[in-house]
Order: C-alpha cells, then structure tokens, then sequence
C-alpha cells in the first residue's frame, strides 16, 4: 500500500511535511493572546503606541468637528448676510485651527509609524530570539528528518511576516475595535436613524471576513509550506552541484524544481483569487454603508433638518469608519498570512526535545582535568522504531584508557557516539558517568569535556581560528598551539594566507578533504579535552601524518580517556580495549594479542588487511 | 529605473491578460469617482427628495456603479497578479538553470545562504514593484487627472491649489530617497547574515552540540537578530518621515479645500454638493497616492534586488561547453594530462603542478600521495569541474574543452569523497546516476554489488527508505557504498573514484574491491586513496607531492623498488602489519 503511493509520488523531497498543513487546532484568539505574550515585555513601548494612536484619534475627530464647524458655522450663515467679511474672519479662524490641528499630527504620524514599527521589531526580535533558541535544545532527530533551507525559513521569512504584521497590523487593529466603537458613538449622536441603518450593514462585513478567513488561512499555509520547501531543495542542489554536473542531471533537478515551484504558484494562485474576491466584496459592502448613509442622510436633511454640516460629518466620520474596513482588505491577507506563519513558529516552539534534561541536572563528579569512568550499561537503541541498531552494549572506559571499537560499516559504531554524547537517548539500559545516569547529568556542562572528531565533521564559515576556538574560554594561545602542532596542522595553517585569521569557506569548502580532519582533530585537542572521540578521525589521511598524529596526540592525551573508531586496525593496536562490532552488537572483546589469540572475527580482519596489503 | 524596464520586458510574455488587467484600473476608477459625483449631486437636489423615483435612480445607478467597480477591482487584481506571480516562476526557473549550469568555481566564492536570498527574495522585490506596485501607481496616476481634471471644471483656483500639496510630499520623497534606500540596503544585509547564521548552525549542528556551544551560538544568533532589529528601527524610522510627509500634506490638501472652498462657499460661488465632491475626491485621490509613496518607498530596494538578480543571470560560465561531439558509444576512454597545471581562485599556491601522465582505455590509474597533494584536484578536472590553468587533457585525443558535455560527462561515473546524497529515497540516488529509466532487478542487483543488500533489507522502508539531508540517516561507509552504486548505474566509460573507500571496513574494502575490479572491467578506472591496498593492483600508480607535482608513476612493482614517498608508506603500513603479523604467528604457536 505505501509502496503503491510512494511509487506514484517520486517526488519524495518535493513532498511538504503534512503536518504542517494540518491545522493545529488553534483558534485565531487563542493566536492571538500568545502572540500577545510575546508583547508583554514591551508594555512600555505598546502603551506609548496606543498613546500616540488615541491622540491620532481625537485628532481625526477633532478635523471632522471643525468641518461641521465651519460649514453650518459661516459657511451656512453667510447665506443671507449681506456682508460678507465677519463670516470670512470666522471662517480664517476655523482654517486656522485646522492649520494648527494638521501640524500637530503630522508629529504624531512621525511617531505613529516609529513607534509602532519599534514595538513590532522588539518583539519579533524576542521572538526569533527564542525560536533559535528553542531549536537549539531539540535533538538530533528533529534535525534529521529536515532540510536545513526549511528551517532556515522558520527563523527568516515566517518571521518577517509576522513582523509585517506587528508593524502594520496588530496594534492598529487592537485600535481600530475602539475606534469603530468610538464612531459609531459619534454617529448616533448626530442622527439615530442614520446610525441605525449603517450599523445594520455591519453584520455583513463581519460575515464576509469570517467566511473568508477558514480558506485564507489554509491557503496561506500551504504558501508557506510549499515555500519552505522550495528553498530547501535550492539550497540542497546548491550543496551537491558537483555530483549535479558531473552526472548531467542539470535538467533533472531542474525540473524536481520547476515541479516545487509549479506547486508553490499554486497555492499563491489561491492566495490572490481569495485576495482579489474579498476585497471587491468588502467595497461593495461598503458602498451599501454608502449608498444606506445617503439615502437616509438626505431623507434626514429634508425631513428632520439634518444640517449640511452635520452630513458632511456624517460622511467623514463613516470614512473614518469605513477606511478600517476597507484596509482590513489588505491587513486581513497580511494577517491570514502571518497567522499562517505564527502556526509554523509556534510549532517549532510546541516541539518538546525528545532528549529531555533532567529537572535538576547532577554535576559530574570527577572535576574538570581528569577523566571520568564511562560506561554502557545493556544499551539498546533504535533511530526508527523496530529497526534496532544497537542491541545490548555494554562496556566501559575507565579513567585515562583507550576504547577501540571495529567493525563492518553500518555495525553501530557511530551510534556508539551519538549515544555517548547523549544525541540520542537510548531506548533501554544506560549510558553511566561515573555511575551516573547521562539523562540525569547536566549534558552541555558534560559535553564540554570532550574532544570530539566526528566520522561527517563540519567547518564553519568564518575564520581558522574562530572554528578552532569555537568560543571556548578554555582554549588559551598556547593549548591552541599545542593542538595544531598535535594534529599536523602546523605547515597547513601557516600555508594560508593570514594563517590562523584565514577565511574558511562554508563547509570549508577550500580544503581537501584530509585538511579538513586535520582542522577538525585541532579543534577537539585544543581545549584539553577529559575524552577524546575519534570517529574515522583520520580516515582521510595519509599514512605518514596519521602515525605522527598517533604519537603526538598520545603524548598530549597521557592520562585521558579516550573512544576511537577506526577500520585501519593498525590505528588501535595500542588500545587498552578493543571491541568488535557487528550488527549492533558486540562480538568480541579484548586487547590486539587476545583477540588475535581468539581467532575470531578480529583475527580474520585482521588476517584479511594483511592479505590485501601483501596480495 | 532602466533595470525594472528590463524586467518589465518579462511582464509582455503575457501581454494579454496584463494589458485586460490594465484596462480593468481606470475603469474601475470611473466608476468610483461617478459615485462621488452622484453624491455630490443628490446633495444639491436634496431639497428635491421627496420625489422617490429619482431617489431611487440615484441610489440604483449608485449600486451599478459600484457592483461595476467590484467586478473591475476584482479582475484587475487577478489578472496582474498571477501574472505578477508567473513572471517569478520564469524568472525562478531562469535563475535555476543557471544556478546548476555555473561552475563549481562560482559556488565556492558565493556564500549559499546569499543565492537563495537572491533567488527568493530579490525576486519578490522585484515582483512587488513591477507587479502589484504597477497596478497601484497606474491606478493613481489614472485617477488622480481625472479627478482633479474634473474639479477643475467646478473651481480651477481650489483644483489647482490642490496639487500644491502633492509636490510637497514629492520633494520630501525625493529628498528622503537616498536616506531610504541605505538603509533598505542595511536591512537586506541584516537579513541575510540572519539566514546564514541560521544555516550554518542547522548544518553544523552535531558539532555545535557535540562542543555544547548552543549558548553561545544563540547570543551569538541573537547579536545578529539584534542588528537587523536595529537597521529595521531606523529604516522604520526613515519611514516615519515619510509618512508623515505624505498624511501631512493630505490633510494640507483638505486645509486648502477648508479656507478656498469655504470661502467660495461663503460667497455661494461654489454650491455644498461641489464642496463635497472635492472633499471625497481628494479621499479617493488619497489612498492611490498613499499607494505611490508606498512603491516609491520600495523602489530603491527593488533597484538593488534588480541588480543582483540581474548579476546571477548575467554570471559568465567560463567552462563552456564543447562543440565536438562524439557519441556515447564511441568514447573508448583514454585519457591523457600533458604538463596540467592548476591554481585555485582563492588557493596560494599551485594545486597541481606540470602533471603528465597517460592513461589508456580499460587501465586503471591509482593516484596517491599526502594529505592536500591535489589527488582530488586532479579527478575533478576530468570531468572540467575546474578548468586547468595551463596543459591540455586528452580523452581520446580530442581536447576535453573541445568536447560536448554529453560525451565528456556522459560516459563519466563520479564517486565524490564527500559522498554527497540526495534526501530522497534510497532507490532514486542510485537511479540518479543512470541515463535510463532502471528496472527493479538492475537495482537490486547494483544494490548487491556494493553489498549492500543485508542493510539495505534491515532499513525501515527498505530501498524506499528515505535518506536525510546528505545522507545523515546512512553510516559513513553505506554513504560511500550507495555514491559508487550511483555511479556504476550509468554504466559509465571512465570511473573516477576519489577516496571511496575511505568509510569501510576491511572485510566489505575486500569485496568491494574484487566487485569494483570486475566491475572496472574493460573501463578506464582512475582512484584516489590512502590505502595503498586499494590502488596496488592498478595498472599505474601516480604519486603526486605535497605541491602537487609529479613524484614518479609506475606499477606497484617498480614505485616499491625506488625510494620516494611510496616505498616508505608501503613500509610503514606494512611494518604495523607485520608487526602483528608476527605477533599472530607467535601466539598462533603458542596456543
Ligand atoms: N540518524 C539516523 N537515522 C536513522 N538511521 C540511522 C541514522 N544514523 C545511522 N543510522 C543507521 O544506523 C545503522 C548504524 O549506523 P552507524 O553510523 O552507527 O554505523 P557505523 O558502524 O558507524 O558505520 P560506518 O563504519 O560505515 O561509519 C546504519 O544502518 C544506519 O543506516
Ligand atoms: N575549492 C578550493 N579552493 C581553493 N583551494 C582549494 C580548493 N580545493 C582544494 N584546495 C587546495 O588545493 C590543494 C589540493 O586539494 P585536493 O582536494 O586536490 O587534495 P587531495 O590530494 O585530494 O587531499 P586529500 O588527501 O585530503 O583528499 C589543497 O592544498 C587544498 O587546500
Ligand atoms: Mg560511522
């Protein structure tokens, strides 16, 4: 069955996680008020916002009152005066006024703007803020089931959408149910009928938005999915171009993408219909507030001596009414929008790390400069349930001792480190510092012992330095030092232009592959690590600069412990430990003599590298 | 300006709904201003009120108006703007394919996280003006000569008056342009060092953990986050003026509307309807202006977006393609460097210097040598990946810049040290490599000759599994295993393996060697490796030094009877092993 689907779907990477269409159950208000945490911190700044709006406010009002002023005041009453000149004067007055007025809140517009924009970015700020933050506590398997590009979106485009919104939107629509509150007041107060029949209208506006937000909101989503995936598949070619050229496959990412992009201008289509409809919707609607207001106005003027004053109020004060309504045409779809990137952030932020730490982390206890006992204790792990990768390990590493673990590819042995490092947590048993549970230990303050080269290491752009120093106040010039010199890194670096302030392209792009573990075996030496973990630590180079790193790093690691993994079994005969892997388990143990001694799994490796070397 | 006329140009492709599109914003806008006027009017003949025909009429022609204005309103945004959002298709398109054409020397010197930000929101930018910002300013500059054109017609003195205003807000757009569009620039710039924080964090984000440098890696994140806050409060700032600016003098306009019509008013030149079509005229010329200041406000952003857009598309490939053609068929796979030299575009010193060597059809070629020799330098000029500096490389004789891509990297199967997968399923990277559509029983079969079959079988979903980001769900030596299946899927002439074997055990080297030597059967075969076990049988052997010249080539035999780098690796690994070896033998014995 899911064979069937997945073989009609080839499109396996085009394909956007569903349950980020899904909708998660989240109410608009309920949105809403989290998002209003995020703006408690800045109370200070949201009140001089509403401040500045309410004076706009009584401003617009105040305009309006000056209007009404000014025409029933000398404008009607100069209608049967013969002179003219005390209905100029008071009219210079009233423009005067007005001149005053304008000036006023022009300033206010100034800080309006500023404002609002400075309270929105404050908490957009504090948002991505935790949002990184957050993400920097979830686990590997979070992380591996995504694209990076899909992630990076969640702290770039989702999250400058939602800052459109704060500018633009929230606090003036927070404003906008006081003000059409406000007005409407006012409207009565000049004529009940006329209020009463503009206000009839008002349902229908508010069941057109509400008809239109389920189908906004959902299409929403899906740009915004659909998006992140796009970028994730550009950013994924972008990193694997030379496998791309060298296969020809140009046309064949080509149009995987071309079939993303189809798929993204889809779901935009949808967007601009809804978008396209609810406006025109919304100014009919509001010409029927119109077309109500006149017919009543004018029936008022005749019939009940409405003035023309008191009308031409009228009609800018439903302006002023009316205008939020219209504009909400547009807020509405940066606001669908940015509600749509609210739910993909607050996912994020809803994830709950699978690798929990403990409530009360316990120190390790061995201090810091000597090494800890390690121990696994009948672990057995799985990356996915029901395939087992590890099935019951148990082994220690005892303070200032080698662990070596061998094995075919695939055995686990990696694993080995993810679980060390605590990655991952094991399903069953446990992994045990110095009797210690890992799961009860506080896991940045313990990982900050080690020295780890991993099997995929990773060079960050910036400079050499910065990659070895990694910002570890332990590092000093001269462990630094040390450390280059220890991983035969020394003519490497003093190779480059600038030396240790050289650029380092992304991924370290700019070094062969060997270089790339020398910097990386550097880097894990540098602090004066507890315990070291090599993981093929020098699968990539050569013969001659691996023995050396094997001698120095053994005399700078004297009294350290240390788990190295390796298939060149000449690497890990001076192990004080050796452990055969296979399939998850493992098989033999021993030291170099006792395990060739067993004739077993290790011996016939071992009989097999000297075959191939001697063949 | 002369750049978002050139992009514009993309726009006419679909000339016929934009230009339906187009036609829809006057009418629209007619529509509006007759209802103005229609108020206008009624106002005048209120006192004839009572004459509900005419009232009726009033408020009938005003519903058909506006339901004319709706339908227009709704028309002109559908048709722009999904032809707003084909033109990105295009444009995305466009750039993806020269994305994937440009060398590898491109992308090494641009940083990832800045092409995506110009693929992405470059081209929204540049979308935002040409498309909806289009509609906007044409819908403006529609309305606003009709409107006051007619107001003219009613009061010249207060019409003109008017537009006194607008220039004022004019000038201190321009005036503000330049302040605008720095600090635009700065915004872009925060942005994108956000994005390639973000990235290079999520990338790196074993080693990040595995250091226990989340803490600092989020300061550091919210450093930048706080920079860009920062930019975007001044740009906000700049803004601020701006708008003020534009409301300032909208409301100056109503000023001038205030004393010039009230004194018309007073002196009952200008009726109370006419003074209110002024009043709701200059709304309605408002909201299209407001629009106005809001694209001029983007445009020098969209200024700076065209051009980096237009420097991607404009990038020069200097590996262009070939002109000679040979067919597939017909490439034998002989291979020839005379004196290549290579530098970098930022390395120091030479990658490789002066190489010649030969290689006939069917040999395999082992290159070996230390740590930065230039062994992968020289497998990925093979397929011109990089260009070589000076020298010539031969594939049959022709030159290989002379050649079409399809007979060089056609019949080329490429196993890339860094064992780059794809996050799709097993099965389609190892379809990946193959020209054709392959069968199941080919797979599986390809599958086996890696041996991989046992693991693959244990996978969750099998060879559907998916794979994660470049293969994080795979160990180290499946990645190498499934990126020499790929490769031998297309059947390829000439094999380039660099380091491929570096992630596997001995016991899977050995079977992957015995496979990979039938399997290099009747192909050229050029390897890269570490382990001189895995070159040793190979008909030469190329030693390369530090710097990248030639050391010696020869077979096996003839390199360990010279000294020179390769006798004294052979020794070195051959003296550990022996050493146990001998430690074997002896407790063999004993026991
Ligand atoms: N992140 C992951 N998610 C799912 N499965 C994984 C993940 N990492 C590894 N595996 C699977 O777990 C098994 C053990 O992998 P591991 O990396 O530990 O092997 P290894 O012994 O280090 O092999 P190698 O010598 O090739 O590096 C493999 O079958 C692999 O496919
Ligand atoms: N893209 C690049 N830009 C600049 N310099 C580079 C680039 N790639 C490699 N180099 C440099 O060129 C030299 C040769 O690199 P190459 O990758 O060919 O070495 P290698 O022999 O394959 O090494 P290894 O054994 O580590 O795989 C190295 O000194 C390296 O630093
Ligand atoms: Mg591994």
């Amino acid at each position: 069955m899911s064979e069937a689907k997945s073989e009609k779907e080839p499109g396996g990477a085009l394909e956007i996680d569903r349950s980020e269409l899904v909708a998660t159950k989240v109410w608009d208000t309920s949105l809403f008020k989290r998002l209003l945490t995020y703006a408690r911190p800045h109370r200070r700044l949201f009140l001089k916002s509403f401040a500045v709006l309410s004076l706009l406010f009584i401003g617009e009002l105040l305009g309006t009152r000056i209007w009404k002023g000014a025409i029933d005041g000398p404008v009607a009453g100069a209608a049967d005066a013969e002179d003219k000149a005390p209905f100029v004067q008071a009219l210079l007055w009233w423009v005067g006024a007005y001149v005053a007025l304008i000036a006023a809140m022009t300033v206010l517009r100034y800080f309006q703007t500023a404002t609002l924009n400075k309270t929105g970015q404050a908490v957009v700020h504090d948002l991505r803020a935790a949002v990184f933050r957050h993400l920097q506590s979830l686990d590997l398997g979070f992380f591996d089931r995504r694209p990076t590009g899909a992630l990076v979106t969640r702290v770039t485009t989702d999250i400058e959408s939602l800052s459109e919104m704060f500018t633009s939107g929230i606090i003036a629509l927070l404003f906008d149910s006081v003000k059409v509150l406000v007005v409407l007041g006012m409207l009565f107060a000049i004529d009940v009928d006329l209020a009463l029949i503009t206000m009839l209208t008002t349902p229908i506006l508010i069941g057109i938005s509400l008809a239109f937000r389920g189908g906004a909101r959902r299409a929403h989503r899906e740009v915004r999915a659909r998006l992140a995936r796009l970028n994730g598949y550009l950013q994924e070619v972008l990193g694997g171009i030379r496998v791309v050229q060298v296969f020809r496959r140009e046309e064949r990412v080509a149009a995987r993408f071309n079939e993303a992009l189809a798929r993204y201008f889809e779901a935009n289509r949808r967007t601009i219909f809804l978008f396209a409809l609810f406006y025109p919707v919304m100014s009919l609607a509001v010409y029927l507030i119109q077309g109500a207001a006149l017919w009543a106005g004018i029936g008022s003027i005749v019939g009940k001596g409405l003035t023309y004053g008191e009308f031409v109020q009228f009609w800018l004060l439903l302006n002023m009414l009316v205008r939020p309504i219209r504009e909400l045409g547009e807020r509405y779809n940066v606001l669908q929008s940015a509600f749509a990137s609210a739910e993909r952030i607050f996912q994020v932020l809803d994830t709950a790390p699978t690798v929990v730490p403990p409530a009360t982390p316990a120190a390790v206890r061995t201090a810091p400069g000597q090494a800890p006992h390690i121990a696994f204790e009948d672990v057995c792990f799985s990356y996915v349930a029901d395939t087992p990768v590890l099935r019951g390990i148990s082994f220690e590493i005892p303070p200032g001792k080698t662990v070596a673990v061998v094995g075919a590819t695939g055995a686990g042995k990696s694993t080995l480190v993810n679980l060390l490092l605590r990655y991952y947590d094991a399903s069953s048993g446990r992994v045990a510092v110095d009797d210690v549970d890992l799961r009860e230990l506080e896991t940045s303050a313990f990982r900050a012992r080690f020295g780890l080269v991993l099997q995929e290491d990773f060079l960050f752009a910036g400079s050499v330095e910065e990659n070895l120093v990694m910002d570890r106040s332990e590092v000093s010039a001269a462990s630094l030092a040390e450390a280059i010199d220890a991983a035969q890194a020394r003519d490497l670096v003093n190779g480059l232009e600038g030396g240790l302030a050289a650029e380092v392209a992304e991924r370290g792009a700019t070094f062969s592959t060997g270089e790339r573990q020398l910097l990386a075996i550097a880097r894990a030496l540098a602090a004066e690590p507890d315990v070291v973990v090599l993981d093929e630590a020098t699968a990539a180079v050569d013969s001659a600069t691996e023995h050396r790193i094997e001698r120095a790093t053994s005399r700078l690691l004297a009294g350290r412990s240390a788990l190295v993994i390796a298939h060149r079994l000449s690497t890990i005969r001076g192990a004080d430990e050796i452990l055969v892997m296979a399939r998850g388990e493992i098989r033999e143990r021993g030291t170099h003599d006792e395990l060739l001694a067993a004739e077993g799994l290790y011996a016939k490796l071992h009989a097999l590298q000297y075959a191939a070397a001697s063949a | 300006m002369a750049i978002l006329l050139r992009f514009f140009r993309r726009f006419l492709a679909y000339r016929t709904s934009l230009l339906l599109g187009l036609l829809c914003i006057p009418l629209a806008q007619l529509c509006d201003v007759g209802i103005t006027l229609l108020v206008g009017d009624a106002l005048d003949r209120a006192q004839d009120a009572s004459d509900t025909e005419w009232m009726t009429r009033v408020l009938l022609l005003m519903g058909a108006y506006a339901v004319g204005h709706s339908v227009m309103r709704f028309y002109q945004r559908w048709l722009i703007v999904v032809v707003s959002r084909r033109v990105e298709v295009d444009l995305k398109t466009e750039l993806f394919g020269k994305l994937v054409s440009l060398p590898f020397a491109y992308h090494d010197r641009s940083r990832s996280g800045d092409v995506v930000s110009r693929v992405t929101s470059d081209v929204e930018a540049v979308r935002m003006v040409l498309g909806p910002g289009l509609m906007y300013t044409l819908g403006a500059l529609v309305i606003l000569p009709i409107s006051i054109g007619y107001l003219f017609t009613i009061n010249a003195t207060l019409a003109l008056m008017m537009t006194l205003p607008m220039f004022t807000m004019g000038l201190t757009m321009k005036l503000l342009s330049g302040r605008l569009h720095r600090q635009s620039v700065a915004v872009q710039e925060s942005i994108s060092a956000i994005s390639h924080r973000a990235q290079e964090n999520f990338g790196g984000i074993r080693v990040v953990k595995g250091y226990a440098r989340e803490d600092s890696q989020a300061d550091q994140f919210e450093g930048t986050s706080a920079i860009n806050r920062d930019n975007q409060v001044l740009l906000g700032n700049a803004r601020g003026v701006t708008n003020a600016a534009i409301y300032g003098s909208f409301d100056l306009t109503f000023a001038v509307i205030l004393l010039i019509g009230g004194l018309a008013a007073v002196d009952r030149t200008l009726p109370i309807g006419d003074l209110f079509k002024f009043i709701d005229l200059t709304i309605k010329v408002f909201w299209p202006l407001i629009a106005i200041g809001w694209i001029l406000g983007m445009l020098p952003r969209a200024v700076a977006s065209a051009e980096r857009v237009e420097e991607l598309l404009n990038e020069e490939n200097p590996i262009a393609e070939g002109h000679e053609k040979i067919a597939r068929a017909d490439v034998r796979g002989a291979l020839a460097f005379e004196d290549v030299s290579f530098t970098y575009e930022r390395g120091t010193e030479p990658a490789l210097s002066g190489v010649t060597v030969r290689v006939e059809a069917g040999e395999t070629l082992g290159v070996v040598g230390p740590t930065g020799a230039g062994k992968s330098t020289l497998i990925n000029l093979v397929g011109r990946l990089f260009e070589a500096d000076s020298g010539r490389i031969h594939l049959d004789g022709h030159e290989v810049r002379e050649l079409a891509f399809d007979a060089l990297r056609g019949t080329v199967g490429y196993v890339p040290q860094d064992s780059f997968l794809f996050s799709e399923t097993y099965e389609e990277n190892i379809r990946f490599g193959a020209d054709h559509e392959m069968t199941d029983a080919e797979v599986d079969a390809l599958i086996e000759r890696v041996a991989m079959k046992d693991e693959v079988a244990c996978f969750p979903e099998g060879k559907k599994t998916l794979v994660g980001e470049r293969g994080v769900t795979l160990s180290g030596g499946q990645r190498q295993r499934t990126c020499i299946a790929r490769a031998l899927a297309r059947d390829p002439r000439i094999l380039l393996l660099d380091d491929c074997l570096s992630a596997v055990d001995t016991e899977t080297e050995k079977e992957l060697v015995g496979s990979l030597r039938s399997a290099g059967e009747g192909r050229t075969v050029i390897v890269a490796a570490h382990r001189l076990s895995t070159v040793q049988a190979a008909d030469r052997i190329l030693v390369l030094t530090r710097s990248g010249e030639v050391e010696a080539i020869g077979s096996h035999d003839e390199l360990l009877e010279r000294e020179g780098w390769y006798r004294d690796t052979w020794e070195q690994q051959q003296r550990t092993e022996s050493l146990s070896a001998a430690v074997n033998d002896e407790v063999g014995g004993a026991a």
